[in-house]
């Protein structure tokens, strides 16, 4: 009897377990990869940097990775950010004038030097992530202490965005030539540089929640704000504090993504990438009302739906009739995690043992 | 007297929004005619109907959607979805009223899938529709890859048929000026609006909608049928989109998945403008029109004073549903704090009071720090795609061609070929095509020249205010277009990209003509 129960007991934990869903759809799409693509799985080494598809996948993967985690905390306070792909496009152009003005005198200038900037590389970096924070402070503002409701107090900057970012470059698109600032997101050391910064952001994110008491304040705001008021917990800090670091993560995600194409392209750069990193954290399993959430599983659901999308790729499916397919996987995923499927797995796992 | 008009106000405050949103219109209006000749004209007036009547029937739609405390994102998909449809179905000869119908099929379909989905799979309506846009939008690229033209007769009628207003016709023959004038799109989504109005207010499934936005699990508990009328919701908005579509397909008269973006946020930010809660149970349908109608006037006033570039719209548009969505938290707060008015919440109203006005000041401030800067001058001699580094307009090139005796010289850029040709058309019929690396010649006979000039100039009024500089950075395989017409003298440019939502009807007519006479096509 004992060691059913204790099978039975390490087959719940298992199932129950955040990463459970998102590691079992990632590792589902591998098999149809690896069935379907021949040498998908195949890794080159090119002087002594790694590349392949499964590389490529981390790499495209890398900026929606750094929205979702600043997206998990803002959905696990109950709220959701959906200007993060806005404020991608305005730190990426804010990033772009500050290295190549030209825009700025309503010319196109293409800068052939790579070692030509205008402001410093670290000045380029701190003022597109400083205004990135300024975005996010204003959101966290709107929805702590303006009492807003979250969807609709981000809709404001995710229609006024683009047009402050087209007003920063002048609605040109600026050339990126300044070759260390590319290395953000195409440079290589052993593996691509902009899954260091994700490893990076989630270890240093990881540290914060859960080796200090912010993770359980979040949670707790996400479960029940007003009780969590009355226990002592300042809710609209927690609420701001979160909304902050979302728009600070999604100007990391915007320097990376304007540096992989070496062009800062308001109308272009994070457009509906606000969709892909709420689905990330919705594959990773932080309900939409709040409550508790992993980061980590919210990583792994960002890169399920890029290896959807790189095997689409690989297949043959063009680009945009992607989204058809995608959306499908996203709603298949939504169902997966209604509660009747999940009772039904559960089930089937007691009886199977 | 301060008494009265303050009781008068609260007992009339649910109108509040509504009085709001009306008289912002009227004085964004009001100040357009002061300051500009060219607004007082009734033609203009009646174009902002004109341009605006795709999104006014899909806001229509979304009113229901978000009173039910809902939102549908899926309504640029939907539209997409029917113009590749119908431009597809009536390229392979299909007939167009067979086709009208089966797109509002479609559409009322997709709208009834999403609806189920989150009706009895409690997927959040966010997400739902969300996934209905990707779907729709991706379906288009399953049907065709490039933009689909649409030359057929019945559209043609629909799209361009004049529909003249009795009182102002004699007027305008007075004057001699050309009658002003609407279209059919224009009627029907009056029509539409109508409706809206009717089932809202005056019947069973309008109160259950307002019900349900103000708490579902009440009315739920009161026997209203809530699933059943969240299905039509969600229902109606596909149809809803679908007519928006076919009355968008009309305007740009071709078909392509990467037409209209961001055209949910227009429509939403119409439906916010208008007075409506976005948490739901709260709103006029009427508000709604009058959000539709600031828009447009927003639009008409930034094309007016010339110096700015479209994306203003976009920021204003912020700014405006941020100044609503803010007056009307202020108010759900005043009604919360009137049961306990102490001093502690009094003090907090007025920091929240002070936090939204200072916010408002900053970016009035901006706004008049950056305004100055923005008179450099438009942005249309830049064209560039994410696909390849594209030239700018070649302005010059088509002045040159004028000079030498062509009546109409047309740029064509981008595209999904990633092409830049100029085409020119003479008066004796001569189409030449120059693509940069060799010449083609066509021959058309000299009255059709004259008779595509006339189109032009007096169907489609190209040298009237309407048509103007509308283009921004074209989508992956949109083409950016600028187009000259001379004729006796008058010379007028103007350049636009495929799909934008304000391009201006008339310069999609005008497109679709030149497209017609071109060599190889």
């Amino acid at each position: 009897m004992k060691p059913l129960a204790k099978l039975t007991f390490r087959w719940r934990s298992i199932a129950e377990s955040r990463l459970f869903f998102p590691v079992i759809a990632l590792c589902l799409v591998l098999l149809f990869d690896f069935i379907f693509i021949p040498g998908f799985f195949s890794i080159e080494n090119r002087d002594g940097n790694l590349y392949g598809s499964l590389v490529d996948i981390l790499r495209n993967g890398s900026a929606v990775s750094l929205l979702a985690i600043g997206m998990t905390l803002v959905i696990a306070t109950g709220g959701v950010d959906l200007s993060v792909g806005a404020v991608m496009a305005i730190s990426a152009s804010v990033a772009g004038i500050l290295m190549n003005p030209s825009a700025l005198r309503n010319e196109v200038f293409f800068v052939t030097d790579p070692t030509y900037t205008f402001q410093p590389l670290w000045v380029v970096i701190g003022a597109a992530l400083l205004v990135a924070v300024i975005c996010g402070l204003w959101n966290g503002m709107l929805v702590a202490y303006m009492k807003i409701q979250p969807m609709v107090a981000t809709l404001v900057l995710m229609t006024a965005g683009r047009g402050i970012a087209q007003l920063i470059t002048n609605g040109l698109r600026v050339q990126i030539t300044y070759r260390p600032f590319s290395y953000i997101g195409q440079g290589w050391f052993i593996l691509p540089f902009s899954l260091y910064i994700v490893a990076f952001m989630l270890l240093a994110t990881w540290l914060l929640t859960r080796k200090t008491a912010i993770g359980m304040f979040i949670e707790s705001v996400g479960i029940n704000f007003r009780s969590s008021f009355f226990s002592g917990i300042q809710e609209r800090k927690v609420k701001l504090l979160a909304y902050t670091f979302c728009g600070f993560c999604a100007g990391i995600a915007g320097l990376v993504a304007c540096s992989n194409v070496k062009t800062s392209d308001a109308n272009n750069i994070g457009l509906f990438t606000e969709l892909d990193a709420i689905l990330a954290v919705v594959i990773g399993g932080t309900s939409m009302s709040g409550g508790r959430f992993s980061l980590l599983a919210s990583v792994v659901g960002a890169l399920v739906m890029q290896a959807v999308t790189q095997s689409m790729y690989a297949i043959g499916v063009p680009a945009f009739a992607l989204q058809a397919i995608k959306s499908v996987v996203v709603i298949i995923v939504i169902l997966l995690f209604s509660e009747q499927v999940r009772g039904l797995i559960l089930r089937v796992g007691k009886k199977g043992v | 007297m301060v008494n009265r008009v303050s009781a008068f106000i609260n007992k009339n405050r649910r109108f509040i929004p509504l009085m709001a949103t009306a008289l912002l219109a009227f004085v964004a209006y009001g100040i357009g005619v002061i300051n500009f000749e060219g607004m007082r004209n009734p033609q203009v007036f009646l174009n902002l109907f004109r341009n605006t009547s795709f999104i006014l029937i899909s806001a229509v739609g979304m009113t229901f959607v978000i009173l039910t405390g809902g939102i549908d994102l899926s309504v640029s998909g939907v539209v997409v979805l029917t113009t590749v449809v119908s431009a597809a179905l009536l390229r392979e000869g299909w007939n167009p009223w067979l086709v009208i119908l089966l797109v509002l099929a479609i559409g009322m379909t997709l709208g009834f899938i999403m609806g189920s989905f989150i009706v009895y799979l409690k997927v959040q309506p966010f997400i739902a529709t969300l996934a209905g846009m990707w779907f729709a939008r991706g379906m288009c690229f399953f049907i065709s890859d490039n933009a689909i033209n649409i030359d057929e007769r019945t559209f043609r009628i629909l799209g361009q048929t004049k529909i003249l207003i009795p009182g102002l016709k004699e007027l305008a023959d007075l004057q001699g000026t050309p009658a002003p004038y609407i279209s059919i799109p224009v009627i029907v989504a009056f029509l539409v609006l109508l409706i809206g109005i009717y089932l809202a207010h005056y019947t069973r499934y309008g109160r259950t909608v307002y019900a349900i936005g103000g708490d579902q699990q009440s009315a739920r508990l009161m026997g209203l049928p809530v699933n059943r009328t969240l299905m039509m919701v969600y229902t109606l908005n596909g149809l809803c989109s679908a007519l928006a579509g076919l009355s968008f397909c009309l305007f740009v008269s071709s078909g392509h998945g990467l037409y209209a973006p961001g055209f949910e946020l227009d429509v939403i930010a119409s439906v916010v403008i208008g007075g409506t809660l976005l948490t739901g149970g709260s709103g006029y349908v009427a508000g709604t029109f009058f959000g539709v109608m600031v828009l447009a006037i927003t639009q008409a006033l930034i094309q007016f004073i010339g110096s700015l570039s479209s994306w203003w719209t976009k920021i204003v548009i912020g700014v405006l549903m941020l100044t609503f969505i803010g007056v009307q938290a202020v108010l759900a707060n005043r009604k919360l704090d009137d049961k306990v008015l102490d001093a502690q919440s009094l003090r907090r109203r007025r920091q929240r009071l002070a936090v939204g006005f200072g916010a408002a000041a900053i970016l009035v401030v901006l706004a008049f720090v950056f305004l100055p800067k923005l008179g450099i001058g438009s942005n249309s001699n830049q064209a560039e795609t994410t696909v390849c580094e594209i030239k700018p307009f070649r302005t010059d090139e088509a002045a040159q061609l004028i000079k030498e005796g062509a009546v109409i010289a047309y740029n064509r850029l981008a595209g999904p070929k990633c092409i830049d040709e100029m085409y020119a058309i003479y008066p004796d019929g001569r189409v030449l095509k120059n693509d940069g690396v060799n010449v083609v010649e066509k021959k058309i006979t000299s009255a059709e020249v004259d008779s595509l000039l006339k189109t032009i100039i007096d169907d489609y009024g190209w040298y009237t205010n309407e048509i103007r500089d509308t283009y921004h950075v074209p989508c992956r395989q949109c083409f950016a277009h600028y187009v000259i017409v001379a004729d006796e003298g008058r010379e007028k440019g103007a350049t636009a990209v495929d799909g934008g939502v304000n391009m201006p009807p008339g310069y999609g007519f005008t497109l679709a003509v030149i497209r017609a006479v071109l060599p190889e096509q």
